[in-house]
Protein backbone atom coordinates (compact mmCIF):
# COMPACT_ATOMS: atom_id res chain seq x y z
CA UNK A 1 0.00 0.00 0.00
CA UNK A 2 2.71 2.57 0.85
CA UNK A 3 4.93 1.63 -2.39
CA UNK A 4 2.03 2.01 -4.10
CA UNK A 5 0.77 5.32 -2.89
CA UNK A 6 4.69 6.32 -3.19
CA UNK A 7 4.54 5.54 -6.74
CA UNK A 8 0.77 7.33 -7.38
CA UNK A 9 2.62 10.46 -5.94
CA UNK A 10 5.36 10.51 -7.91
CA UNK A 11 2.60 10.03 -10.93
CA UNK A 12 1.09 12.58 -10.03
CA UNK A 13 3.32 15.65 -10.32
CA UNK A 14 3.46 15.19 -13.85
CA UNK A 15 -0.07 14.24 -14.73
CA UNK A 16 -1.70 17.29 -16.06
CA UNK A 17 -5.09 18.62 -14.68
CA UNK A 18 -6.98 15.92 -17.10
CA UNK A 19 -5.32 13.41 -16.79
CA UNK A 20 -5.71 14.41 -12.45
CA UNK A 21 -9.04 14.43 -12.82
CA UNK A 22 -9.67 11.04 -14.94
CA UNK A 23 -7.51 9.57 -12.23
CA UNK A 24 -9.82 11.18 -9.25
CA UNK A 25 -12.57 10.23 -11.38
CA UNK A 26 -11.00 6.30 -11.02
CA UNK A 27 -11.64 6.72 -7.16
CA UNK A 28 -7.94 7.92 -6.92
CA UNK A 29 -7.48 9.76 -3.30
CA UNK A 30 -3.84 11.59 -3.99
CA UNK A 31 -5.55 12.70 -7.62
CA UNK A 32 -8.57 14.11 -6.12
CA UNK A 33 -6.24 15.95 -3.27
CA UNK A 34 -4.01 17.15 -5.75
CA UNK A 35 -7.11 18.40 -7.90
CA UNK A 36 -8.24 20.09 -4.78
CA UNK A 37 -5.04 21.79 -4.42
CA UNK A 38 -5.27 23.36 -8.14
CA UNK A 39 -7.66 26.33 -6.81
CA UNK A 40 -8.67 25.52 -3.66
CA UNK A 41 -7.12 28.62 -2.15
CA UNK A 42 -8.89 31.26 -5.30
CA UNK A 43 -11.96 29.67 -3.54
CA UNK A 44 -11.49 30.15 -0.41
CA UNK A 45 -10.28 33.46 -1.55
CA UNK A 46 -13.48 34.01 -3.31
CA UNK A 47 -15.60 33.09 -0.70
CA UNK A 48 -13.85 35.00 2.25
CA UNK A 49 -14.20 38.10 0.02
CA UNK A 50 -17.76 37.78 -0.83
CA UNK A 51 -19.01 36.83 2.63
CA UNK A 52 -16.64 38.54 4.92
CA UNK A 53 -16.82 35.53 6.97
CA UNK A 54 -13.80 33.03 8.12
CA UNK A 55 -16.54 30.71 9.41
CA UNK A 56 -19.05 30.87 6.65
CA UNK A 57 -16.02 31.07 3.88
CA UNK A 58 -15.07 27.65 5.23
CA UNK A 59 -18.45 25.91 5.14
CA UNK A 60 -18.31 27.40 1.03
CA UNK A 61 -15.28 25.91 0.31
CA UNK A 62 -15.78 22.51 2.66
CA UNK A 63 -19.53 22.11 0.75
CA UNK A 64 -18.33 23.22 -2.40
CA UNK A 65 -15.39 20.11 -2.40
CA UNK A 66 -17.99 17.80 -1.02
CA UNK A 67 -19.78 18.65 -3.83
CA UNK A 68 -17.14 18.44 -6.67
CA UNK A 69 -15.87 14.90 -4.81
CA UNK A 70 -19.61 13.10 -5.19
CA UNK A 71 -20.17 15.05 -8.68
CA UNK A 72 -16.86 14.47 -10.34
CA UNK A 73 -18.10 11.07 -12.33
CA UNK A 74 -20.38 13.34 -13.81
CA UNK A 75 -18.03 15.86 -15.28
CA UNK A 76 -17.77 15.56 -18.69
CA UNK A 77 -15.55 18.07 -19.88
CA UNK A 78 -17.87 20.26 -21.63
CA UNK A 79 -16.41 23.29 -19.94
CA UNK A 80 -13.09 23.73 -18.31
CA UNK A 81 -12.67 22.45 -14.42
CA UNK A 82 -11.99 25.38 -12.93
CA UNK A 83 -15.42 27.02 -14.92
CA UNK A 84 -17.26 23.91 -13.53
CA UNK A 85 -15.91 24.31 -9.84
CA UNK A 86 -16.41 28.41 -9.92
CA UNK A 87 -19.45 27.40 -10.71
CA UNK A 88 -20.33 25.51 -7.56
CA UNK A 89 -18.81 27.89 -6.03
CA UNK A 90 -20.38 30.65 -7.01
CA UNK A 91 -23.86 29.19 -6.37
CA UNK A 92 -22.78 28.33 -3.34
CA UNK A 93 -21.93 31.88 -2.23
CA UNK A 94 -24.92 33.87 -4.10
CA UNK A 95 -27.62 30.97 -1.76
CA UNK A 96 -25.39 32.22 1.76
CA UNK A 97 -25.27 36.12 0.49
CA UNK A 98 -29.37 35.83 -0.45
CA UNK A 99 -29.92 34.07 3.06
CA UNK A 100 -27.87 36.56 4.39
CA UNK A 101 -29.86 39.64 2.92
CA UNK A 102 -33.35 37.91 3.99
CA UNK A 103 -32.03 37.52 7.60
CA UNK A 104 -30.98 41.25 7.74
CA UNK A 105 -34.23 42.04 5.86
CA UNK A 106 -36.16 40.00 8.65
CA UNK A 107 -33.95 41.14 11.46
CA UNK A 108 -33.41 45.05 10.74
CA UNK A 109 -29.99 44.88 12.13
CA UNK A 110 -26.48 44.66 10.86
CA UNK A 111 -24.92 41.34 11.27
CA UNK A 112 -23.01 42.98 14.46
CA UNK A 113 -23.70 39.43 16.14
CA UNK A 114 -21.38 37.70 13.22
CA UNK A 115 -18.09 37.20 14.92
CA UNK A 116 -17.19 37.49 11.30
CA UNK A 117 -17.37 41.27 12.43
CA UNK A 118 -15.33 40.51 15.20
CA UNK A 119 -12.35 39.01 13.11
CA UNK A 120 -12.12 41.84 10.31
CA UNK A 121 -11.96 44.36 13.28
CA UNK A 122 -8.93 42.32 14.59
CA UNK A 123 -7.25 42.04 11.29
CA UNK A 124 -7.52 45.49 10.79
CA UNK A 125 -6.33 46.50 14.30
CA UNK A 126 -3.37 44.28 13.67
CA UNK A 127 -2.62 45.92 9.77
CA UNK A 128 -2.24 49.66 11.37
CA UNK A 129 -1.24 48.59 14.83
CA UNK A 130 0.93 52.04 16.35
CA UNK A 131 -0.35 54.56 14.43
CA UNK A 132 -3.81 55.51 16.58
CA UNK A 133 -4.92 58.12 13.63
CA UNK A 134 -4.22 55.62 10.56
CA UNK A 135 -6.34 53.25 12.41
CA UNK A 136 -9.17 55.38 12.55
CA UNK A 137 -9.05 56.17 8.67
CA UNK A 138 -8.32 52.52 7.73
CA UNK A 139 -11.36 51.44 9.55
CA UNK A 140 -13.21 54.22 8.34
CA UNK A 141 -12.79 52.90 4.52
CA UNK A 142 -12.63 49.55 5.31
CA UNK A 143 -16.64 50.17 6.17
CA UNK A 144 -17.06 52.59 3.48
CA UNK A 145 -16.04 50.00 0.99
CA UNK A 146 -17.75 47.12 2.94
CA UNK A 147 -20.78 49.65 3.08
CA UNK A 148 -20.77 49.85 -0.57
CA UNK A 149 -19.74 46.33 -1.26
CA UNK A 150 -23.12 45.62 1.06
CA UNK A 151 -25.03 47.84 -1.24
CA UNK A 152 -24.88 45.66 -4.44
CA UNK A 153 -26.96 42.98 -4.99
CA UNK A 154 -25.59 39.64 -4.71
CA UNK A 155 -25.07 38.79 -8.38
CA UNK A 156 -23.75 42.06 -8.89
CA UNK A 157 -21.31 41.46 -6.18
CA UNK A 158 -20.78 38.24 -7.81
CA UNK A 159 -19.71 39.61 -10.93
CA UNK A 160 -18.23 42.42 -9.62
CA UNK A 161 -15.75 40.57 -7.80
CA UNK A 162 -14.91 37.54 -10.26
CA UNK A 163 -14.07 40.69 -12.21
CA UNK A 164 -12.32 42.87 -10.06
CA UNK A 165 -10.42 41.00 -8.03
CA UNK A 166 -10.27 37.66 -9.86
CA UNK A 167 -9.32 38.90 -13.33
CA UNK A 168 -11.89 36.50 -14.83
CA UNK A 169 -12.92 37.81 -18.62
CA UNK A 170 -16.71 38.90 -18.67
CA UNK A 171 -17.17 35.81 -21.15
CA UNK A 172 -16.14 33.40 -18.53
CA UNK A 173 -18.17 34.66 -16.28
CA UNK A 174 -21.41 34.84 -17.72
CA UNK A 175 -20.30 30.85 -18.47
CA UNK A 176 -19.66 30.29 -14.72
CA UNK A 177 -23.03 32.13 -13.43
CA UNK A 178 -25.13 30.30 -16.90
CA UNK A 179 -25.62 33.63 -17.92
CA UNK A 180 -24.79 35.29 -21.54
CA UNK A 181 -21.70 37.76 -21.82
CA UNK A 182 -23.82 40.76 -22.27
CA UNK A 183 -25.83 39.69 -19.05
CA UNK A 184 -22.92 40.10 -16.98
CA UNK A 185 -21.60 42.64 -18.38
CA UNK A 186 -24.56 44.98 -17.34
CA UNK A 187 -24.44 43.72 -14.52
CA UNK A 188 -20.99 44.60 -14.04
CA UNK A 189 -21.54 48.14 -14.95
CA UNK A 190 -24.51 48.39 -12.72
CA UNK A 191 -21.98 47.67 -9.84
CA UNK A 192 -19.38 49.80 -10.91
CA UNK A 193 -22.00 52.75 -11.23
CA UNK A 194 -22.87 51.84 -7.75
CA UNK A 195 -19.51 51.83 -5.74
CA UNK A 196 -18.72 55.11 -8.27
CA UNK A 197 -21.45 56.89 -6.14
CA UNK A 198 -21.29 55.62 -3.10
CA UNK A 199 -17.04 56.05 -3.02
CA UNK A 200 -16.87 58.71 -5.13
CA UNK A 201 -15.58 61.20 -2.69
CA UNK A 202 -12.77 58.79 -1.89
CA UNK A 203 -10.79 59.29 -5.26
CA UNK B 1 -19.21 60.21 -29.61
CA UNK B 2 -21.16 61.74 -26.57
CA UNK B 3 -20.07 62.11 -22.93
CA UNK B 4 -22.76 60.43 -21.92
CA UNK B 5 -22.16 57.45 -23.82
CA UNK B 6 -18.36 57.37 -22.72
CA UNK B 7 -19.59 57.72 -19.46
CA UNK B 8 -20.64 54.58 -19.24
CA UNK B 9 -18.36 52.91 -21.32
CA UNK B 10 -15.30 54.15 -19.28
CA UNK B 11 -15.42 51.47 -16.11
CA UNK B 12 -15.67 48.93 -19.13
CA UNK B 13 -12.89 50.02 -21.08
CA UNK B 14 -10.72 50.08 -17.71
CA UNK B 15 -11.47 46.67 -17.66
CA UNK B 16 -10.40 45.88 -21.19
CA UNK B 17 -13.64 44.71 -22.13
CA UNK B 18 -14.90 46.71 -24.56
CA UNK B 19 -15.03 45.69 -28.61
CA UNK B 20 -12.34 47.01 -30.60
CA UNK B 21 -14.17 49.44 -32.31
CA UNK B 22 -15.90 50.88 -28.78
CA UNK B 23 -12.39 50.84 -27.58
CA UNK B 24 -10.92 53.12 -30.07
CA UNK B 25 -13.83 55.82 -30.29
CA UNK B 26 -13.83 56.01 -26.19
CA UNK B 27 -10.12 56.70 -26.41
CA UNK B 28 -11.16 59.21 -29.29
CA UNK B 29 -13.43 60.80 -27.33
CA UNK B 30 -11.18 61.03 -24.09
CA UNK B 31 -8.27 62.27 -25.90
CA UNK B 32 -10.53 65.05 -26.68
CA UNK B 33 -13.21 65.71 -23.41
CA UNK B 34 -10.92 66.92 -20.51
CA UNK B 35 -13.86 66.06 -18.18
CA UNK B 36 -14.25 62.66 -19.16
CA UNK B 37 -10.83 62.70 -18.76
CA UNK B 38 -10.85 63.19 -14.98
CA UNK B 39 -13.93 61.09 -14.69
CA UNK B 40 -11.27 58.02 -16.35
CA UNK B 41 -8.57 59.12 -13.99
CA UNK B 42 -11.28 59.33 -11.24
CA UNK B 43 -12.41 55.97 -11.80
CA UNK B 44 -9.17 54.35 -12.09
CA UNK B 45 -7.90 55.32 -9.03
CA UNK B 46 -11.20 53.91 -7.29
CA UNK B 47 -10.21 50.68 -8.83
CA UNK B 48 -6.90 51.13 -7.31
CA UNK B 49 -8.54 51.71 -4.16
CA UNK B 50 -10.49 48.96 -4.43
CA UNK B 51 -8.21 46.53 -5.20
CA UNK B 52 -5.66 47.29 -1.90
CA UNK B 53 -8.67 46.94 0.50
CA UNK B 54 -8.54 43.39 -0.64
CA UNK B 55 -9.10 41.14 2.45
CA UNK B 56 -5.87 38.46 2.26
CA UNK B 57 -7.05 35.04 3.96
CA UNK B 58 -6.21 34.75 7.83
CA UNK B 59 -2.80 32.88 8.19
CA UNK B 60 -3.92 29.13 8.70
CA UNK B 61 -7.32 29.68 7.42
CA UNK B 62 -6.30 27.04 4.21
CA UNK B 63 -4.60 24.56 5.93
CA UNK B 64 -7.41 24.06 8.38
CA UNK B 65 -9.90 23.69 5.51
CA UNK B 66 -7.74 21.46 3.80
CA UNK B 67 -7.87 19.60 7.01
CA UNK B 68 -11.33 19.96 7.48
CA UNK B 69 -11.95 18.57 4.01
CA UNK B 70 -9.37 15.58 4.40
CA UNK B 71 -11.73 14.37 7.60
CA UNK B 72 -14.88 14.51 5.91
CA UNK B 73 -13.70 12.75 2.64
CA UNK B 74 -12.18 9.82 4.91
CA UNK B 75 -15.67 9.51 6.82
CA UNK B 76 -17.83 9.78 3.36
CA UNK B 77 -15.38 7.47 1.42
CA UNK B 78 -15.95 4.18 2.26
CA UNK B 79 -18.73 2.79 0.85
CA UNK B 80 -17.73 -0.31 0.16
CA UNK B 81 -17.57 -1.28 3.91
CA UNK B 82 -13.84 -1.62 5.66
CA UNK B 83 -13.60 -5.19 4.53
CA UNK B 84 -12.25 -3.90 1.23
CA UNK B 85 -10.26 -1.35 3.00
CA UNK B 86 -8.36 -4.51 4.76
CA UNK B 87 -8.19 -6.21 1.75
CA UNK B 88 -6.61 -3.58 -0.15
CA UNK B 89 -4.39 -2.81 2.83
CA UNK B 90 -3.02 -6.18 3.26
CA UNK B 91 -3.88 -7.76 -0.49
CA UNK B 92 -5.16 -11.31 1.08
CA UNK B 93 -8.12 -12.69 0.00
CA UNK B 94 -10.93 -12.88 2.25
CA UNK B 95 -12.59 -15.98 2.90
CA UNK B 96 -16.26 -16.44 4.80
CA UNK B 97 -15.11 -17.66 8.14
CA UNK B 98 -15.83 -21.49 8.60
CA UNK B 99 -18.86 -22.58 10.77
CA UNK B 100 -16.91 -25.01 12.80
CA UNK B 101 -14.77 -21.71 13.74
CA UNK B 102 -17.90 -19.67 14.20
CA UNK B 103 -18.31 -20.98 17.82
CA UNK B 104 -14.91 -20.30 19.00
CA UNK B 105 -15.79 -17.59 21.69
CA UNK B 106 -12.12 -15.92 22.14
CA UNK B 107 -12.65 -12.29 20.94
CA UNK B 108 -10.12 -9.86 19.97
CA UNK B 109 -10.08 -6.59 20.78
CA UNK B 110 -7.52 -3.75 19.11
CA UNK B 111 -7.19 -0.62 20.03
CA UNK B 112 -4.35 1.06 18.62
CA UNK B 113 -5.20 4.04 17.52
CA UNK B 114 -2.82 4.33 14.35
CA UNK B 115 -4.30 0.83 13.49
CA UNK B 116 -7.68 1.59 13.97
CA UNK B 117 -7.61 4.81 12.11
CA UNK B 118 -6.27 3.12 9.17
CA UNK B 119 -8.98 0.95 8.70
CA UNK B 120 -11.97 2.66 8.41
CA UNK B 121 -15.14 2.50 9.23
CA UNK B 122 -18.69 1.41 8.12
CA UNK B 123 -20.67 -1.29 7.20
CA UNK B 124 -19.12 -3.27 9.27
CA UNK B 125 -20.72 -7.15 9.70
CA UNK B 126 -19.42 -9.76 11.75
CA UNK B 127 -16.75 -7.00 13.97
CA UNK B 128 -18.05 -3.91 15.81
CA UNK B 129 -16.39 -0.82 15.31
CA UNK B 130 -16.58 2.23 18.07
CA UNK B 131 -14.76 5.79 17.50
CA UNK B 132 -13.93 9.03 18.54
CA UNK B 133 -12.12 11.66 16.71
CA UNK B 134 -8.92 11.89 18.83
CA UNK B 135 -6.17 15.31 18.38
CA UNK B 136 -2.94 13.81 17.18
CA UNK B 137 -0.72 16.38 16.60
CA UNK B 138 -1.15 20.40 16.51
CA UNK B 139 0.03 22.26 13.65
CA UNK B 140 -0.18 25.68 14.30
CA UNK B 141 -1.00 27.71 16.84
CA UNK B 142 -1.61 31.64 16.12
CA UNK B 143 -3.09 34.59 19.15
CA UNK B 144 -5.87 36.56 18.52
CA UNK B 145 -5.75 39.89 19.37
CA UNK B 146 -9.07 39.34 21.41
CA UNK B 147 -7.07 37.04 24.08
CA UNK B 148 -8.60 34.18 22.43
CA UNK B 149 -6.80 31.58 20.27
CA UNK B 150 -6.88 29.72 16.95
CA UNK B 151 -4.93 26.18 16.75
CA UNK B 152 -4.41 24.24 14.03
CA UNK B 153 -4.35 20.38 14.16
CA UNK B 154 -4.76 17.25 12.54
CA UNK B 155 -7.45 14.70 13.70
CA UNK B 156 -7.38 11.31 13.71
CA UNK B 157 -10.12 8.69 14.68
CA UNK B 158 -9.08 6.46 17.35
CA UNK B 159 -11.81 2.47 16.46
CA UNK B 160 -12.15 0.03 18.49
CA UNK B 161 -12.69 -3.04 16.38
CA UNK B 162 -14.23 -6.43 18.52
CA UNK B 163 -14.97 -9.58 16.72
CA UNK B 164 -14.17 -12.98 17.04
CA UNK B 165 -10.39 -14.07 17.23
CA UNK B 166 -11.39 -16.54 14.26
CA UNK B 167 -12.55 -14.14 11.95
CA UNK B 168 -10.68 -13.18 8.70
CA UNK B 169 -10.81 -9.46 9.34
CA UNK B 170 -9.43 -9.38 13.23
CA UNK B 171 -6.81 -11.59 11.52
CA UNK B 172 -5.50 -9.11 9.07
CA UNK B 173 -5.61 -6.52 11.57
CA UNK B 174 -3.64 -8.88 14.15
CA UNK B 175 -1.17 -9.39 11.29
CA UNK B 176 -1.08 -6.27 10.49
CA UNK B 177 -0.38 -5.07 14.04
CA UNK B 178 2.80 -7.54 14.15
CA UNK B 179 4.50 -5.39 11.72
CA UNK B 180 3.35 -2.16 12.70
CA UNK B 181 2.44 -1.28 15.86
CA UNK B 182 4.65 0.70 17.69
CA UNK B 183 4.09 -0.40 21.03
CA UNK B 184 6.10 -3.79 21.53
CA UNK B 185 3.41 -4.61 24.11
CA UNK B 186 0.85 -4.41 21.75
CA UNK B 187 3.10 -6.50 18.92
CA UNK B 188 3.49 -9.25 21.77
CA UNK B 189 -0.22 -9.41 22.45
CA UNK B 190 -1.06 -9.61 18.63
CA UNK B 191 1.37 -12.81 18.03
CA UNK B 192 -0.18 -14.51 21.39
CA UNK B 193 -3.16 -14.13 19.85
CA UNK B 194 -2.21 -15.52 16.41
CA UNK B 195 -0.93 -18.55 18.44
CA UNK B 196 -3.97 -20.81 18.25
CA UNK B 197 -4.08 -20.44 14.66
CA UNK B 198 -0.39 -20.71 13.59
CA UNK B 199 -1.71 -23.66 11.05
CA UNK B 200 -2.81 -21.10 8.25
CA UNK B 201 0.28 -19.97 6.34
CA UNK B 202 -0.65 -16.24 6.25
CA UNK B 203 -0.69 -16.40 9.92
CA UNK B 204 2.35 -18.58 10.29
CA UNK B 205 4.48 -16.12 7.78
CA UNK B 206 3.45 -13.50 9.98
CA UNK B 207 4.48 -14.68 13.03
CA UNK B 208 7.93 -16.18 11.33
CA UNK B 209 8.36 -11.89 10.20
CA UNK B 210 8.01 -11.38 13.71
CA UNK B 211 10.41 -13.74 14.89
CA UNK B 212 13.02 -12.72 11.71
CA UNK B 213 12.33 -8.99 11.90
CA UNK B 214 11.14 -7.30 15.15
CA UNK B 215 13.41 -5.13 16.61
CA UNK B 216 12.31 -6.39 20.12
CA UNK B 217 13.60 -9.56 21.38
CA UNK B 218 10.46 -10.01 23.98
CA UNK B 219 8.46 -10.16 20.82
CA UNK B 220 10.67 -12.60 18.93
CA UNK B 221 10.69 -14.99 21.73
CA UNK B 222 6.89 -15.08 22.24
CA UNK B 223 7.02 -15.57 18.11
CA UNK B 224 9.38 -18.49 18.56
CA UNK B 225 7.21 -20.09 20.91
CA UNK B 226 4.30 -19.52 18.58
CA UNK B 227 6.11 -21.67 16.43
CA UNK B 228 7.45 -24.11 18.46
CA UNK B 229 4.17 -26.73 17.01
CA UNK B 230 5.47 -25.91 13.59
CA UNK B 231 9.39 -26.94 14.31
CA UNK B 232 8.93 -30.17 12.02
CA UNK B 233 7.90 -28.16 9.29
CA UNK B 234 11.06 -28.04 6.76
CA UNK B 235 10.52 -24.54 5.86
CA UNK B 236 9.78 -23.79 9.18
CA UNK B 237 13.10 -25.57 10.74
CA UNK B 238 15.38 -23.76 8.01
CA UNK B 239 13.86 -20.12 8.84
CA UNK B 240 14.62 -21.23 12.59
CA UNK B 241 18.17 -22.15 11.67
CA UNK B 242 18.86 -18.94 9.87
CA UNK B 243 17.32 -17.27 13.13
CA UNK B 244 20.13 -19.01 15.20
CA UNK B 245 23.11 -18.15 12.99
CA UNK B 246 21.34 -14.95 13.27
CA UNK B 247 19.85 -13.35 16.17
CA UNK B 248 21.72 -10.48 18.19
CA UNK B 249 20.25 -11.77 21.04
CA UNK B 250 21.46 -14.43 23.28
CA UNK B 251 18.09 -15.43 24.78
CA UNK B 252 16.65 -16.09 21.33
CA UNK B 253 19.03 -18.35 20.10
CA UNK B 254 19.13 -20.44 23.72
CA UNK B 255 15.60 -20.69 23.04
CA UNK B 256 15.85 -21.72 19.41
CA UNK B 257 17.95 -24.67 20.11
CA UNK B 258 15.57 -25.69 23.11
CA UNK B 259 13.12 -26.05 19.94
CA UNK B 260 14.75 -27.17 17.49
CA UNK B 261 16.50 -29.54 19.43
CA UNK B 262 13.37 -31.34 20.34
CA UNK B 263 12.69 -32.06 16.60
CA UNK B 264 15.88 -34.36 16.71
CA UNK B 265 16.47 -33.60 13.32
CA UNK B 266 20.03 -34.71 11.73
CA UNK B 267 20.18 -31.90 9.88
CA UNK B 268 20.80 -30.00 12.57
CA UNK B 269 23.49 -31.53 13.78
CA UNK B 270 25.52 -29.13 11.35
CA UNK B 271 23.48 -25.92 12.37
CA UNK B 272 24.28 -26.91 16.20
CA UNK B 273 28.07 -27.22 14.77
CA UNK B 274 28.17 -24.25 12.73
CA UNK B 275 27.00 -22.21 15.83
CA UNK B 276 29.22 -23.70 18.24
CA UNK B 277 32.17 -22.22 16.20
CA UNK B 278 30.92 -18.93 16.03
CA UNK B 279 28.66 -18.28 18.97
CA UNK B 280 30.16 -15.74 21.26
CA UNK B 281 28.13 -15.90 24.44
CA UNK B 282 29.63 -18.86 26.60
CA UNK B 283 25.95 -20.23 28.22
CA UNK B 284 24.45 -20.26 24.36
CA UNK B 285 27.76 -22.50 23.31
CA UNK B 286 26.77 -24.48 26.38
CA UNK B 287 23.12 -24.86 25.33
CA UNK B 288 24.53 -26.01 21.77
CA UNK B 289 26.90 -28.45 23.04
CA UNK B 290 24.22 -29.77 25.43
CA UNK B 291 22.23 -29.79 22.55
CA UNK B 292 24.63 -32.11 20.30
CA UNK B 293 25.22 -34.27 23.03
CA UNK B 294 21.61 -35.09 23.09
CA UNK B 295 21.43 -36.22 19.36
CA UNK B 296 24.54 -38.05 19.97
CA UNK B 297 26.90 -35.95 18.13
CA UNK B 298 30.21 -34.32 18.44
CA UNK B 299 30.69 -30.56 19.05
CA UNK B 300 33.48 -30.96 15.71
CA UNK B 301 32.91 -31.29 12.51
CA UNK B 302 33.95 -34.73 10.98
Amino acid sequence: MQATAAAVTGTVQKLDEASLIRAAQRGDERAFEELVRLYDQQVLRLAYNVLRSAEDANDIYQEAYMRVYRNLHAFRFDCSFQTWLYRIVTNLCLDALRKRKVRKEESGTVETADGSVDRMASVEEQRVHGNPQREVLAREMRERIDGALGGLTPRERMVFELRHYHGMRLRAIGETLGTSEEAAKNCLFRATQKMRAALGDLV
Amino acid sequence: MKCEEARKLLPMYLYGELAPSEEEACEAHVDECELCRVEMERQSRLNRLLEAQEEMLPAGMLTLARQQLRTRLAEERPHQGWRSWVRDIFNVRMRPTPAWMQAAAAAALIAAGYLGARVAPWGVSSAELYGRPVASRIQYVEPEKSGRVQIVMDVTRQRIVRGELNDADIQNLLMKATREAENAGVRVQSVELLKRDCGSDAIRNAVLGALQHDPDPGVRLVALDALRGFAWEPDTREALSQVLLTDRNPSVRTQVINVLVEQKQDAMIGVFQDLIRREDDAYVRQQCGRALHAMNASAEEY
